[in-house]
């Protein structure tokens, strides 16, 4: 039991070094690389590790004699967990979001300290003592307390009332509900029941199972199948059209998507929104084909209002691709990340 | 006995004088031939072996292959639509090394090492301001050496990493020479130093990369421009550190391959290129209080921050930046894409960022912006089509690589149009609940289009309405009175434009074509740009995102007083909760 408080206070140590690192920019909120996609089991699992390890620290502070009071440990809690959300999450998170999770933070931290009386009769003393003032050092507290908090209330609410030009928060729908059909060049495309073409066995026959035998390999890098390689000559079916495909995409998609297809292309960063990340699982693979080539044939303008139509610089595909290069592209986008696309059944 | 003993040890240290004598005489006369100073031999790095090479190909082929090429030569379907193109491996020509001018970069299949293995920290890093991403954290560190290993082995092929009759390695030993304090005395030296050695000629005055611009080609004729020393984020060799010294002192010491920088290690003491480096550091852009900008990790650019603040002025705007209020206006990095996506389509943008600042009041507002461009253009003959024109097909370049009538030989030869840059506002934003505004790019429709007030380097200002994407602009008949063009100067690199604009009133403007400026609200604003001498015109040029002029309010007096009254309170409440303590305490209740 000691030994494992023990490991639960070295743990609990050390991430507070590293909260401490991030939080004075001397270590980046990148250090520990947040998966993308992987990110919010990541930050409970993240989160969870602290807690075990606060346990260990005040379990081995207390077999140590040292043990902090019940009052110390809430707030060091709250504070503890304010400084994560700011400092550690990457990308930001804005303010607004960041005091919802503080807010239900605090009343997690008043229902802990105040589980039992006998808990809260320990939470409330510190206070209590500082409004007895019965030693000079609390009396000291006390007029501190009576100086400083009129002063700190009157400065924030001064800066509350100071004009500002913070960035106003858009929050933006990312798949946003597609029509029932698209008209690309003239024909009519019904989402539900269209296929793409290319997605067809050597013998010409649509045939999900051998594309998706031929797709590159989860985990990192995401490279191909050995016997699978687009640039062969001999292909036929599948891998032929990826390799089609892939030109078209890095003739035109990858200023924006990038090269490894996550968003992070040469022109990126000048918009915002940054262009979609397709290797990550939040993306084209949670979506069926047909989805795809609405939304790269119908470009940002297409989109309904909840995706922000206004401020995307997605084209629209169809201006400068005819409907072959785009299933092309699609088929290309899903070999390349790995993902199966969602089918309707 | 003793005497021989002495003798002998006579001879022995005697013989000892002798063998420092000779390698003394022998390591000068190394070092005199021609070992410039901070460098050491090294010893060429062992072949990888087959089992990396094949699984290096896996890589290549998944990741790679689509702007390198097939064989290497940096003729993948990509590459024809990119600048700077993708590196040609086959002459074992690599940039960024520190290794001695014209060498192999230092590459071991086996030793990831940083300072060590430089193919491993660009593919690790990239190089930014061209499309190679950072390859840190999508390729494995094993995946990043192997497919290193197929590369240096089998798609170098004029070279051999491993041949000891024809390479040699002379390393940069930059781990061993602390950098210099960036002291104003050796920044001082450093400026006089890049007159004295000439870096000026092509990396210009104010080392904007203005100097001879246009004329310089790589080693395969392709065209090629000197760094910009402002945007170090650009630097290839940043290693996604851009502030950090050491970076430039190593391009400096070991010059870039395959481009007609030069090494300088053979005409400069170490000391001498720490003093160059650290002049050229501190030219990159800083914030006000002089620290380097903070560095966005997702895209290794500065951090955007999309409001413009305007600061209000009493009386009339300063026309002279180095005005006070000019001096004290925050000021803003707006970045800047190619437009791709109306044709003419402009994929080799060359304006990748501009500063706006901006002042207000009660009648004006004020853009002053700055944008660098390497070349000033006026126009010499009429565009085949207007400006205003859209979705028109100039002819795009011919997809071929580095041949005659390849866009290698054109990249010089675009037609000269003029340098020209726009500010694109909302219209009737008011009308539209927040946060829905007209589409950015020129508009949604009759409806709710967009004022577009542009300046082009012939020294026009003029007025455009955008009434939807695929829609040709208009020109707006009698706007132009109402703007006026403060200052335009183009000086060692970088343009100065300041636009003067009404704020807006119903009396004077058209409330369903001119945008309407007011106080505390945000107001959507995109900014165009165009590089004149990149055949920059019309559609073809570069676009931002949508920013917000965002007009400082005047300090409204309740906010100094209801804080005091807020205070007041406190105190008061204070008292109330002592007393109510003490009263219980003492058994009484109130």
């Amino acid at each position: 039991m000691k030994a494992l408080m023990s490991l639960g206070a070295l743990i609990g140590v050390a991430g507070l070094l590293l909260l401490g690192g991030m939080v004075l920019d001397v270590v980046p909120s990148t250090y520990i690389r947040l998966v993308e996609g992987y990110m919010p089991i990541q930050m409970l699992l993240e989160v969870a590790c602290y807690v075990i390890g606060f346990t260990g620290l005040s379990y081995t502070l207390n077999a140590m004699g040292m043990a902090i009071p019940r009052f110390w440990q809430g707030i060091g809690f709250w504070v503890f967990f304010l400084l994560y959300l700011k400092y550690r999450m990457y990308p930001p998170i804005p303010f607004s979001v960041r005091a919802m999770y503080g807010t239900v933070s605090l009343v997690a931290v008043f229902m802990w300290v105040s589980a039992s009386e006998e808990d809260w009769q320990k939470f409330k003393q510190p206070i209590m003592n500082v409004l007895d003032a019965q030693t000079g050092g609390n009396r000291l507290l006390r007029y501190l307390y009576l100086v400083l908090l009129p002063i700190l209330i009157g400065g924030f609410s001064f800066n509350a009332m100071m004009p500002k030009s913070e960035e106003p928060i858009e929050l933006r729908t990312v798949h946003p509900a597609p029509p029932a059909s698209t008209k690309v060049h003239g024909k009519t495309y019904t989402l539900q029941t269209s296929q793409n073409p290319y997605r067809v066995n050597p013998e010409g026959k649509y045939d999900q199972e051998f594309s998706n035998a031929n797709i590159v390999e989860q985990g990192m890098g995401r490279l191909m199948k050995p016997n699978a390689n687009p640039w062969d000559d001999k292909n036929q079916g599948y891998l032929k059209y990826v390799r089609e495909g892939g030109e078209i995409f890095y003739q035109n998609c990858h200023f924006c998507h990038g090269d490894n297809l996550n968003g992070r292309g040469l022109h990126a960063f000048a918009f915002n929104p940054i262009p979609a990340n397709f290797t990550d699982p939040g993306t084209i693979a949670q979506l069926q084909e047909t989805f795809i080539f609405w939304r790269v044939s119908k470009g940002g303008i297409g989109l309904p209002n909840e995706g922000f139509p206004w401020a995307s610089v997605m084209p629209p595909w169809e201006q400068h691709l005819t409907v072959d290069e785009i299933w092309k592209v699609v088929l290309f986008e899903y070999w390349h990340t790995g993902y199966y696309p969602r089918t309707w059944d | 006995m003793m005497d021989s003993i002495t003798q002998k040890a006579g001879i022995i240290a005697a013989a000892a004088f002798g063998v420092v004598l000779v390698s003394s005489a022998g390591y000068s006369s190394v070092f005199a031939q021609g070992l410039p100073e901070g460098f050491k031999k090294g010893d060429l790095s062992p072949e990888p072996s087959a089992d990396m090479i094949e699984a290096g190909k896996r890589v290549y082929f998944t990741k790679c292959v689509w702007c390198h090429g097939v064989d290497g030569a940096g003729d993948g379907p990509g590459a024809d639509r990119l600048w700077p193109r993708p590196r040609n491996f086959n002459q074992g020509t690599f940039k960024i090394r520190h290794t001695a001018s014209g060498e192999l970069p230092l590459f071991d299949a086996k030793k990831p090492i940083a300072g060590q293995n430089d193919l491993f920290e660009t593919v690790t890093h990239g190089l930014p301001g061209s499309a190679m991403p950072p390859w840190e954290g999508i390729l494995s560190e094993e995946q990043r050496l192997q497919v290193l290993s197929f590369v240096t082995t089998q798609l170098v092929k004029d070279r051999k990493f491993t041949d000891k009759q024809s390479e040699t390695q002379t390393i940069l030993q930059l781990a061993d020479l602390k950098p210099k304090p960036a002291t104003d005395e050796s920044k001082k030296r450093g400026s006089e130093l890049i007159v004295e050695k000439k870096c000026v000629e092509c990396h210009g005055m104010e080392g904007r990369g203005d100097g001879n611009a246009f004329n310089l080609k790589d080693d395969w004729g392709f065209s090629i421009q000197p760094a910009n020393w402002h945007k170090c984020w650009n630097f290839r060799g940043s290693r996604q550190d851009p502030y950090n010294v050491a970076n430039i002192f190593r391009t400096f010491s070991t010059g870039v391959n395959g481009t007609p920088m030069p090494s300088f290690a053979d005409n400069t003491s170490v000391d001498e290129r720490w003093d160059i480096a650290n002049f050229v550091n501190s030219l990159c852009e800083r914030d006000a209080l002089g620290n380097p900008l903070p560095i966005d990790p997702l895209t290794d650019k500065p951090k955007i921050n999309f409001v413009i603040p305007s600061d209000l002025v009493e009386g009339e705007i300063p026309a002279d930046i180095e005005h006070e209020a000019w001096q004290k206006a925050p000021k803003r990095i707006v970045a800047m894409g190619g437009q791709i996506t109306h044709k003419p389509r402009n994929f080799v943008n060359r304006i990748d960022d501009i500063w706006v600042r901006s002042l207000y009041n009660d009648k004006y507002i004020v853009y002053l912006l700055e944008w660098d461009d390497r070349t000033k253009s006026v126009a010499e003959g009429k565009l085949p089509w207007a400006p205003t024109q859209v979705n028109i097909d100039v002819k795009e370049q011919d997809p071929k690589t580095g041949e005659e009538g390849s866009i290698a030989a054109k990249q010089n030869n675009y037609a000269l149009y003029n340098d020209a840059i726009a500010i694109e506002t909302a219209v009737k934003w008011k009308e539209l609940p927040a946060p829905i505004k007209p589409r950015y790019l020129f508009g949604t429709n009759d409806q709710f289009p967009m004022d577009i007030v542009k300046w082009e380097a012939d020294g026009s200002l003029r007025a455009f309405k955008g009434t939807g994407w695929d829609k040709d602009f208009e020109e707006r008949d009698n706007y132009e009175e109402a703007m006026k063009l403060v200052k335009s100067e183009w000086k060692n690199g970088r343009w100065y434009v300041m636009i003067q604009r009404p704020v807006g009133n119903k009396k004077d403007q058209d409330y369903d074509e001119d945008t309407f400026f007011e106080v505390g609200q945000y107001i959507p604003t995109v900014f165009f740009a165009w590089d004149g001498h990149n055949g920059d015109a019309g559609r073809k040029m570069a676009v931002s995102a949508f920013y917000y002029t965002f007009m400082n309010p005047p300090v409204p007096q309740e906010t100094y007083i209801y804080p005091v009254v807020i205070a007041v309170g406190v105190v008061l409440l204070e008292g109330w909760v002592l007393t109510r303590r003490a009263n219980r305490k003492k058994g009484k209740t109130l």
